[in-house]
Order: structure tokens, then C-alpha cells, then sequence
């Protein structure tokens, strides 16, 4: 447990040393705190405004740090070869891909916490609260933010940082429409249908991590009033989990086999 | 307890490169032994499968072909990486961190607690010379300041077996010197090294035995005395005539003027004794006689001539 955590604390100190996150996270604040000005726009729905705003910068700007940390921490490793020295050390390879993660998924939850901190911030100036509904909705976007890390942690344990980046966008753009495409598929002749909906098995179901406005046990849900149950945050969150820990365990496979040359 | 502390039995390693997994045969075939408490030195010249050896028995990369042994037991093992220090070729470290905070992690990752880390991390960096560079980032290290942290992080472990990869490539004649002794101070302390390199006076000055490798293939292994002292190159005479003159010389032999009188160069056949005695007989005066034996770099140019000629 001592070799998987200082990985993982190495990885954050790495990140929270580097430029390019603190200028990512300084649009998104930026986003979140633009929300005031826009809701200025708007007839009494400053708040609503604020929290559509904000969950969205959190949402896009998770996913993008989430990409950036996942394809360029490990990737880094591999490049600089600060691996060499640290592979022949007492330590698994699995170790080093888990711990790698876990500081990754650790730098994520700081920067989401400073993002969600700025949005509360912003809905007190608003004389509104940060309830529930937002806790929740800001959970299930940081499952999702773990499990596009997983995916660009896979990607980057065999492809070059820029495929690694695309392919794991690419996933979550896929992931996030699949409501979209299997409505598609539906009004498509069977082989189309077929393929479609084994694809849409296949990846990742994002939409399941944003689904305000969406209709949820025949019923539309929204961050506006009481979102999601209970037992949809816990099987959203397991769901998550699971596909995150596969995407990690065949990365770790690929790592395992790998020479470093 | 064995006295073999590493074994590289016929190991090979063909790389697939490119769109058509064009075939580089990196090694070709590699087998040696190091004993316990020796320094050995691993020799090649650039490209000639020095650093994938080593990154075989480091278990970075697989061998497409053979077995390695660390500490009695397979690569890569890490009950046998506990007792294990690796120093890279052109070492790159975390440049964000402090010498500090790097051995710090090293020694997490061998289970090293909190307080012994501090104490050991201290120990090093005054070892190596870098107290007061202590709190500085890697980044502004020079070469030859990230070449000592290296070491020092190859130690952090307190292993049997020290593996360095090229210590003294880029590093000045000083610095070159403080590894050297370095190296021999671990063996006074009863610890084994294995280190790779084609710079041969340093070799000299440590090793106790070594390997040398061409092309992927090693051609020789053994204590240096044994590889070298053999083999007998010439003998050189130097003289100053006597009235008479000089005797017939031997054949193959050369003569050149020097401020002593004569350097007279004799060939390995030739009959030393008689040669004495005749010049003796006709009144020259005897400065010096040095056998002139093979050097390590005799040794290597004619192991790679070899090879080439056996490559063509």
C-alpha cells in the first residue's frame, strides 16, 4: 500500500506543479463566474442560469483536465523514462499503473472541489444554496471524470499522446449521446440497429452521469428540483466504478507485457 | 549462500520496429556470471546491446530468448528488486522534486519507513556530495549533480547488488574519479557492482573481472589478469650501443633512436635471453627491458576487428 501511495501522491505533486492545469482550472472558474454576469441577462433565472452554467463548466472543463492528466501523466513517464528508474524498483507494474491513477483521480478531485467551491460561491452571492440536488449532480460528473481518466490511462499505456487524447474525447462524446444514437438505431433496418446497439452496449454509458432534463424512470429529472434517487446515484456510481476498474485492469494487462525500450 | 549474485544464461532480444516489424537484433547472445563482492565490468563499444542486456536483467524488457537470475531468483522478482540498486543511462528523474523529496520516494517504494527514509535520504546526500544543493529542484542540476543523485537513489534500497548503466558517461575527469571510488568503497563495504561502460582506463582502475560485448554477442569473460596477461605483445629494449656495435637483430624486431640511445622493439617469438646476451657481449649498456603485454583497449580493438571480420 506504501508503493501505490507515493505513486499516487508523486503523480499529484507532478500535477499540481504543472501550468497548464492551474490555466485550465482558471477558464473554468472564469465560466463558473460568468454565470453572474449572464444571469444579469435573464428574467428571474439568475440561479437557474448560475447552476446550468456551472455544472456545465465543471462538467466540460472535468472532462478535459481528466483527458490532459489521464493521456500526459502516464505518458510522461514513458518519454522522460523516469520509468526505468522507478520499474526496477520493489514495485508491480500494476502498482505503478493504480497509483498513477489514484493521484490522478486525486488531482481531479481537488480541482473539482475548487470548481464546485467557486459555483457555491457564486450561488450565495445569489442568496441560493449549493443543495443536494447540486452535491449529487456533481458526484455522478466526477465518477464520470474517473472513469474517462481509466480510458485515457488505457489508451496512453500503448498510443501516443495525441491518438490517446482523441480515442478518449472521442469515447466520451460517443458515451454522452448514446441515448441519442440508440433513438437512431431504432428508426434504422435491422444489421444498422444490430451494430448500433452492440455499440452503444459496448462504451460507456455517459449520459447516465449528466442526465438533467432527461426523462429517468418516466419521470424528467432536473438539478432544479430534486434530480436523481438515491438508488440511481448508487447504481450510476457502481456502474462508474466497474467499467472504470475494467478499462484500469486492461490497461495494467498492456502495461505488464510492455518492454520499455 | 551463492556466491553467483547474478546470472544472464544465453539471453537474446530481437526488437520488431516500424510499420513492417522490421527485426533488430539488439542481443544476440548474452551469457555471464557476477560473484558476489566483485566489481564487474560490462564492455562494449556504442550499440552493442550493453543497456538492453542490462534492461533484460532489470526486467524492463523481455528477452526473446534465455534466462536471467538476480539473487537467486528470476527476473523480474521483487524479493530479489529489494536487494537491488539500478542507476539508467542518462538518468531522468522527477525534475519537480527536490533531492530530498526523491529519495523520500524511492524509499517508499522499498517499504522504507517515514524516519529511515529521512535518515537514510540524509546519509546519501552527504555520501554524494549534494548537502548544499539539498532543497534545490532537480531541474537545475548539472549532468554530472543528476549522475550522483542517481546513485544515490541506486542506494536508497541498501542493496547487495549495485547495476549502473553507464556511471560516468557526460561526468569530467573528477567526477569520474569520485564514481570510481565510489564503486570501490561499495565493494570494501562488501557489496557487488555491475556496471556498464566503454571508457577502458576506468575499467582498469576497478574491475575485477568483465564481459565484453560486439554486435549483440559477447566474445570474452573473465578476470582482466586472465584476458590480458597471456598474451605478451613485445619486448621493448632500450640500450645504448657499445663500441662494437649492435648484433643481427631478431627478426621483426624494430629500432628507433630515443634520448636514452636505442628502443629496440623485439616480437613476442623472439629469444629475449639471447638477444641480452649478445649485445651485452659486444659492450652495449642495458637501460631498461619492458614486456610490453596487451592493454584492455589492445584487447578491444582486437575483439571488435574480429568481429567485423567475422560480421563480413
Amino acid at each position: 500500500m506504501r508503493r501505490i501511495q507515493a505513486i499516487a501522491w508523486n503523480t499529484f505533486r507532478e500535477a499540481v506543479r504543472n501550468k497548464i492545469l492551474y490555466s485550465l482550472l482558471f477558464f473554468a472558474v472564469l465560466i463558473i463566474l460568468s454565470a453572474l454576469a449572464m444571469g444579469n441577462l435573464t428574467l428571474h433565472e439568475e440561479i437557474r442560469m448560475t447552476r446550468d452554467i456551472g455544472l456545465f463548466g465543471i462538467d466540460a472543463f472535468g472532462v478535459i483536465i481528466a483527458v490532459f492528466v489521464g493521456v500526459n501523466l502516464l505518458y510522461k513517464e514513458l518519454d522522460l523514462k523516469t520509468v526505468y528508474t522507478i520499474l526496477p524498483k520493489p514495485l508491480h507494474r500494476w502498482e505503478f499503473v493504480l497509483g498513477k491513477w489514484l493521484g490522478m483521480l486525486l488531482t481531479l478531485a481537488v480541482q473539482m472541489g475548487v470548481m464546485a467551491l467557486v459555483l457555491g460561491v457564486t450561488l450565495w452571492l445569489q442568496e441560493a444554496q449549493f443543495d443536494a440536488p447540486m452535491v449529487k449532480a456533481v458526484w455522478l460528473l466526477f465518477v464520470n471524470v474517473m472513469l474517462v481518466t481509466s480510458i485515457a490511462v488505457f489508451f496512453s499505456a500503448f498510443s501516443s499522446p495525441f491518438l490517446s487524447g482523441f480515442f478518449a474525447l472521442g469515447c466520451f462524446l460517443v458515451g454522452r449521446s448514446v441515448p441519442d444514437i440508440r433513438a437512431l438505431a431504432a428508426k434504422l433496418g435491422p444489421l444498422a440497429k444490430t451494430v448500433l446497439e452492440t455499440g452503444c452496449t459496448l462504451m460507456p454509458n455517459m449520459h447516465l452521469f449528466y442526465p438533467s432534463g432527461a426523462i429517468v424512470g418516466a419521470e424528467e429529472v432536473s438539478v432544479h428540483r430534486d434530480f436523481v434517487s438515491a438508488s440511481y446515484l448508487l447504481t450510476t456510481t457502481g456502474y462508474g466504478v466497474a467499467y472504470s476498474l475494467i478499462v484500469l485492469i486492461l490497461a495494467m494487462l498492456i502495461f505488464r507485457k510492455r518492454d520499455f525500450v | 549462500m551463492s556466491d553467483v549474485v547474478l546470472r544472464a544464461d544465453d539471453l537474446a532480444k530481437t526488437f520488431r520496429l516500424g510499420f513492417f516489424r522490421k527485426r533488430i537484433e539488439a542481443v544476440k547472445q548474452a551469457s555471464f556470471e557476477v560473484r558476489r563482492g566483485e566489481i564487474f565490468g560490462y564492455l562494449g563499444p556504442n550499440g552493442s546491446g550493453k543497456t538492453t542486456t542490462l534492461k533484460m536483467l532489470m526486467g524492463l524488457v523481455f528477452p526473446s530468448r534465455g534466462r536471467a537470475e538476480v539473487l537467486g531468483r528470476p527476473v523480474p522478482d521483487r524479493r530479489a528488486k529489494r536487494r537491488l540498486g539500478y542507476l539508467p543511462e542518462s538518468p531522468y528523474f522527477y525534475d519537480y522534486l527536490t533531492p530530498e523529496e526523491f529519495l523520500d520516494l524511492v524509499g517508499a517504494l522499498f517499504d522504507v519507513k517515514r524516519a529511515e527514509r529521512r535518515a537514510r535520504a540524509d546519509r546519501l546526500i552527504e555520501r554524494v556530495g549534494l548537502s548544499s544543493a539539498r532543497g534545490r529542484p532537480l531541474r537545475k542540476f548539472s549532468k554530472g549533480m543528476l549522475q550522483r543523485i542517481g546513485i544515490a537513489q541506486s542506494l536508497m534500497g541498501e542493496p547487495e547488488l549495485v547495476v549502473l548503466d553507464e556511471p560516468m558517461t557526460g561526468l569530467d575527469p573528477i567526477g569520474r574519479k569520485e564514481i570510481r571510488d565510489l564503486m570501490l568503497d561499495l565493494k570494501r563495504e562488501g557489496r557487488t557492482v555491475l556496471y556498464s561502460t566503454h571508457i577502458l582506463p576506468d575499467v582498469e582502475m576497478t574491475c575485477d573481472r568483465v564481459a565484453m560485448i560486439f554486435a549483440g554477442r559477447i566474445r570474452s569473460v573473465g578476470p582482466l589478469s586472465q584476458l590480458l596477461t597471456a598474451r605478451l605483445l613485445s619486448t621493448e629494449v632500450c640500450l645504448r650501443p657499445g663500441a662494437a656495435g649492435l648484433p643481427e637483430l631478431p627478426a621483426g624486431a624494430r629500432k628507433s633512436e630515443n634520448p636514452d640511445g636505442l628502443l629496440i622493439d623485439l616480437p613476442a617469438n623472439a629469444d629475449v635471453d639471447a638477444f641480452l646476451r649478445a649485445v651485452l657481449a659486444a659492450g652495449a649498456r642495458v637501460h631498461s627491458l619492458t614486456p610490453r603485454r596487451e592493454s584492455l583497449e589492445d584487447l578491444f580493438v582486437r575483439e571488435a576487428a574480429n568481429q567485423d571480420q567475422g560480421a563480413a
